[in-house]
């Protein structure tokens, strides 16, 4: 991964997490404000339904004691208390008066406990009311109590006066409805709302829910925590899901109310709506959203712009740095700030200023030095001929006081060695000629193992001199070679300047190898001698001009033999150790694409 | 001073009574203000909704008349015929019609106009006008069948495009159907002119809203609920009853499967007790039933068994292997069935019977209220029991016990069990004078005058 991209990956992990941080540190506060919000509701709402359910208890209370103390009321108390009741008396005078007083429960129980007129149950006169004890006990405030009416049963707030006294009372029993108006007369905040369930039978019924708005849906979502306040007979809080929505989730907060008995006959739900929170959250994540998607765009913006301040004299200097690899040492790249960068872009500007003068020195010494040697091997190779032309001329002189005869065959003599001599002279002239006109290679497609077996057959008759050294020539030639692309007259030079120097190597005969293979795209050609072998620094230094390890060498065989291998793409290697030999290895490649169509022709010409 | 005295004295008594004679002789003219729960969207007396309506057939009567009508007795009096005879067998008669009365259009009473009136009423009967007469043959043999033509239903009525025209003592002077029908008096009606000028009804009006109108002077003749009679009369009002003719019973909408069907039934029947329903719900405003006719008519009824027996009706819900759960419908106009209902339902818990209180038509049992159709007791017999639904009485014979015996399958069906049988009220304003009624309760306007007493 480049520095670019890791710079962009920085910059944008670091915006992410920070903006999912505060996003989390936002709404984590949001939702403990909107937690301690709903309590306080929740508590004002219970605390407004108990003060509503008091004052309605007590104007229960007031209307019940107002028929109690009513002059009709009591005249049907005394009437009662006289004899059987004449329930056709009376049998619309319990829906009347409730009527008048705005009560929807009343019902008169004489004191055996049976119902003379009811107003809820007209039909019911004459029934006995269960049980009575309840009656005799009911306390002197409203209190909550099941209604039994014709198709089923309600809750209703009701109060319970004795008219008459003595051992025959009639009890008054009115009551109101604890229903959908009792709910709506509570004033509820926004987002808020309170639902009443009626405990009426043994299992959750989704009737019995009391919803003053009528949009209740699923009712069925709220019954297991219903059950749980029933069964437990505490107050409990939940998060209902009335959909698959967020929005419509709401947290309800259920309190149990109890009857005369204790026994719990309802349930207060007051619901606080999650919609301003889920909708506050969803804004808190859309701006964060926006701002994190602002700040990503903003931070590859910048992590763009840094980088490429970075980067870009890194990215010069690394080229630059190709550039002296390939060879390009005046290479400078442009100092653009004055900062590490810039210290670092100078830094390299000075280093290859200074590679570049240490290279001309080099290159300066090494032409001294080359030169030195040229004339150091000039002087020698020269100096060799010269001492034998000084004595024989010398010689000459001293003739000249024999006699004619004896100067006649010192001339003839002396004459010979000179023309050998200068002979010799000519020919060292000529190897230097020819080193330096080495000519261009003409590329065609040839077989190296007819170049090998060339050389070989060439050297055949000088390895058979009866005066020279037994060495025997082997070769060993490479199967299903493929052509290369080469010069086989050059390629024949070089062959047997490797095969001379073996020759050289082995005074007292050895085995000389010529060894061809395939390897992939390359030829290999290995030269081998069983001679004296060279040193490790010899080996080093063999390939130099005008270098030899031999007495009488003028050491530009093997730099002839590396420069024809080197024109054609090739490589020449040796490995040896003194006294084990010497093997050359040539590789050359089959490169066909340097073969010129005939009547062409590159560089110099032969 | 004697001899002023005495002359002055003398003088005074002839005013006074002068006066007392003017205040009790009936006089002509002035209008009658009726007002009536019915809302009748129809004057036809074809027309079959009528069938059990009394404010209906009592519109029918003051308009239409009929060839025959029934005497307190029940026994067929002429009215458009005026004598019939019938051949062997009792499957065709001839009634000749009487001569001198005129449609109110002033069209003429002829038997080809009663031959179409009846064929409208009753698309079964081959009916054949004659010169004077009109001759109907039946499918089978109707012994009753002048009291059959009694019926409201059979009213002469002539048809001219949507117009109506009868020859009763009133003619329509305006109709605004369900609202309010205006009547006026014919003094060519061949019975005699009606004392009042013309009648005013005003119609879809609750029973409070009549009572109102009839404290306010607005109204002269308002309809009472027989529960509300007794205190009405207790709060100083005219109240007029009627002998029992309206019967309120229980039906059942299928009938009795098998024996084991009908334990349930039967301890239904036993566990109503149906004089807490007259005496307390209708504040005596009707008598036990046990039978679909009322006493007065049959002289029987009181054989037929009212009271509860209610460890019978346990004894029989024990027997009964599958105990069902009823609905029990009502009519929820009915300002009285809704409380019946329940405490029919109450009752009905006792022996351990569940009904469930529908509004809806379709209920298992329904608490019905139908109106006896005839004095006739063979026809009203006939009648209830097509009105409830039940299966026709067969009568074997003409006589009394005939009668009892049909009423006796009727009832052991199980199919119905009757409660009460309930009179009709009326209240009526101080200025309506000779007010009377028929034994079905059916009005006696034309014999009605009305006083100058203010209310």
């Amino acid at each position: 991964m480049s520095f670019r991209r890791k710079l962009l990956a920085v910059f944008a992990l670091t915006v992410f997490l920070s903006v999912a941080a505060v996003t989390w540190i936002v709404s984590a506060i949001t939702r403990r404000a909107f937690e301690r919000s709903n309590e306080e509701r929740t508590t004002a709402l219970v605390a407004q339904f108990r003060r509503e359910f008091n004052r309605r208890g007590e104007d229960v209370v007031q209307h019940v004691q107002a028929i109690a103390d009513s002059e009709s009321v009591t005249r049907m108390a005394l009437a009662l208390a006289q004899g059987s009741p004449d329930y056709s008396a009376y049998v619309t005078e319990a829906r009347n008066i409730a009527e008048n007083q705005q009560l929807d429960f009343l019902e008169f129980v004489n004191s055996e406990g049976t119902i003379v007129s009811s107003a809820q149950w007209p039909a019911k006169f004459g029934y006995k009311y269960s049980p009575l004890q309840a009656i005799q006990s009911a306390p002197k405030d409203a209190f909550l109590k099941q209604e039994e009416l014709p198709e089923n049963a309600t809750l209703a707030l009701s109060a319970v006066r004795a008219v008459g006294a003595g051992e025959r009372p009639l009890y008054v029993i009115g009551g109101r409805r604890v229903d959908k108006e009792f709910l709506a007369s509570l004033e509820l905040p926004s987002g808020m709302r309170a639902l009443f369930y009626q405990n009426l039978g043994t299992g959750f019924a989704p009737q019995l829910l009391i919803d003053p708005s009528g949009s209740l849906q699923n009712p069925d979502r709220v019954a297991p925590l219903i059950q749980q306040v029933l069964l437990q007979k505490q107050e409990s809080t939940e998060i209902v899901h009335w959909s698959s929505a967020a929005a419509d989730d709401e947290t309800v907060h259920a309190i149990p109310l109890a009857g005369q008995d204790r026994q719990t006959l309802g349930v207060l739900l007051v619901g606080n709506s999650l919609r301003p929170y889920v909708d506050l959250l969803q804004h808190i994540r859309s701006a964060a959203m926006l701002v994190g998607g602002a700040s990503i765009v903003l931070a590859i913006l910048l992590s763009g712009w840094a980088a490429g301040r970075v980067t870009r004299p890194v990215e010069q200097l690394a080229e630059a740095a190709r550039a002296v690899a390939d060879g390009n040492w005046s290479t400078q790249v442009e100092v653009t700030s004055s900062d590490e960068l810039g210290e670092l872009a100078a830094a390299f500007n000075r280093m290859t200023h200074e590679l570049l003068e240490q290279k001309e020195q080099l290159v300066q010494t090494e032409r001294v030095a080359a030169w030195r040697e040229l004339a150091r091997r000039l002087a020698h190779e020269l100096k060799n001929p010269l001492f034998p032309l000084q004595l024989t001329v010398e010689n000459l002189v001293r003739a000249r006081q024999h006699s004619p005869e004896q100067f006649e065959e010192v001339f003839r003599e002396s004459s010979s060695t000179l023309l050998a001599e200068i002979a010799n002279l000519k020919a060292i002239i000529s190897r230097f000629s020819e080193f330096s006109k080495m000519p261009q290679p003409q590329f065609q497609r040839i077989d190296l193992n007819d170049v090998v077996q060339n050389v070989a057959r060439l050297f055949q008759a000088q390895l058979r001199l009866p005066d020279g050294p037994p060495i025997l020539c082997t070769l060993a030639l490479g199967e299903g070679m493929a052509s290369i692309a080469a010069d086989p007259e050059l390629l024949h030079r070089a062959i047997s300047n490797l095969v001379l120097n073996a020759m050289d190597a082995m005074p007292g005969g050895g085995t000389l190898t010529l060894r061809t293979r395939q390897d992939g795209e390359h030829a290999l050609l290995e030269v081998s001698d069983t001679g004296t072998g060279l040193t490790p620094e010899e080996c080093e230094r063999l390939f130099t001009p005008y270098y030899t390890s031999k007495s009488h060498g003028t050491g530009l065989g093997l730099a002839i033999v590396q420069s024809v291998v080197s024109d054609h793409g090739g490589k020449i290697s040796v490995q040896s150790q003194p006294g084990h030999g010497t093997t050359f290895l040539i590789e050359l490649p089959r490169d066909h694409d340097k073969i010129q169509p005939p009547g062409q022709s590159t560089g110099a010409t032969r | 001073m004697r001899r002023i005295v005495l002359p002055l004295l003398v003088a005074s008594s002839l005013v006074w009574a002068a006066v007392s004679s003017a205040a009790t002789r009936p006089r002509y003219g002035g209008t009658l203000h009726v007002a009536i729960r019915a809302a009748p969207a129809s004057l036809d007396p074809a027309d079959p909704v009528q069938a059990n309506s009394t404010a209906a057939q009592n519109i029918s009567r003051l308009v239409f008349d009929t060839l025959v009508i029934l005497d307190d007795r029940g026994q067929a009096q002429p009215a458009l015929a005026s004598s019939w005879q019938s051949e062997p067998g009792g499957q065709r008669w001839q009634f000749m019609l009487r001569t001198g009365v005129k449609f109110h259009n002033g069209s003429a009473f002829t038997p080809d106009t009663v031959a179409a009136s009846l064929r409208a009423s009753n698309p079964t009967w081959k009916v054949f006008p004659a010169t004077d007469s009109v001759i109907i043959e039946c499918d089978a043999a109707v012994p009753d069948f002048p009291a059959e033509l009694a019926l409201p239903r059979n009213a002469i009525a002539k048809r001219d495009g949507n117009k109506l025209f009868g020859t009763g003592p009133f003619a329509i002077a305006d109709w605004q159907p369900g609202k309010k029908l205006t009547l006026t008096s014919r003094d060519e009606y061949w019975g005699g002119r009606p004392f009042v000028d013309s009648i005013e009804i005003e119609m879809g009006k609750s029973l409070r809203e009549q009572m109102i109108s009839l404290d306010l002077g607005k109204a002269d003749l308002v309809e009472v609920a027989p529960e509300q009679a007794h205190r009405a009369a207790a709060e100083g009002r005219q109240v007029e009853s009627s002998a029992p003719v309206e019967l309120m019973a229980l039906v059942f909408s299928r009938e009795r499967q098998s024996p084991e069907d009908g334990k349930p039934r039967e301890a239904l029947a036993l566990s109503l007790d149906r004089s807490s329903l007259n005496t307390v719900l209708l504040q005596g405003g009707g008598e036990l039933a046990g039978s679909l006719l009322p006493n007065w008519l049959t002289g029987y009824a009181f054989l037929f068994p009212t009271g509860p027996d209610l460890p019978r009706a346990r004894e029989l819900r024990d027997e009964a292997q599958q105990v069902p759960i009823w609905t029990l419908g009502y009519d929820p106009t009915d300002p009285v069935a809704r409380v019946v209902a329940e405490r029919i339902s109450l009752n009905a818990r006792d022996a351990g019977l569940k009904l469930q209180l529908s509004a809806a038509n379709s209920a298992d049992v329904r608490l019905v209220r139908i109106v006896l159709p005839s004095l006739n007791a063979r026809v009203a017999l006939t009648g209830v029991a097509a009105g409830l639904g039940l299966t026709p009485p067969k009568f074997t014979g003409n006589s009394v016990s005939d009668l009892y015996a049909a009423e006796s399958t009727l009832i052991q069906s199980q199919r119905v069990i009757p409660l009460l049988h309930i009179r009709s009220s009326y209240a009526l304003s101080a200025i309506v004078k000779d007010w009377g009624q028929d034994p079905d309760a059916l009005w006696r306007l034309p014999e009605v005058w009305l006083g100058t007493e203010k209310p």
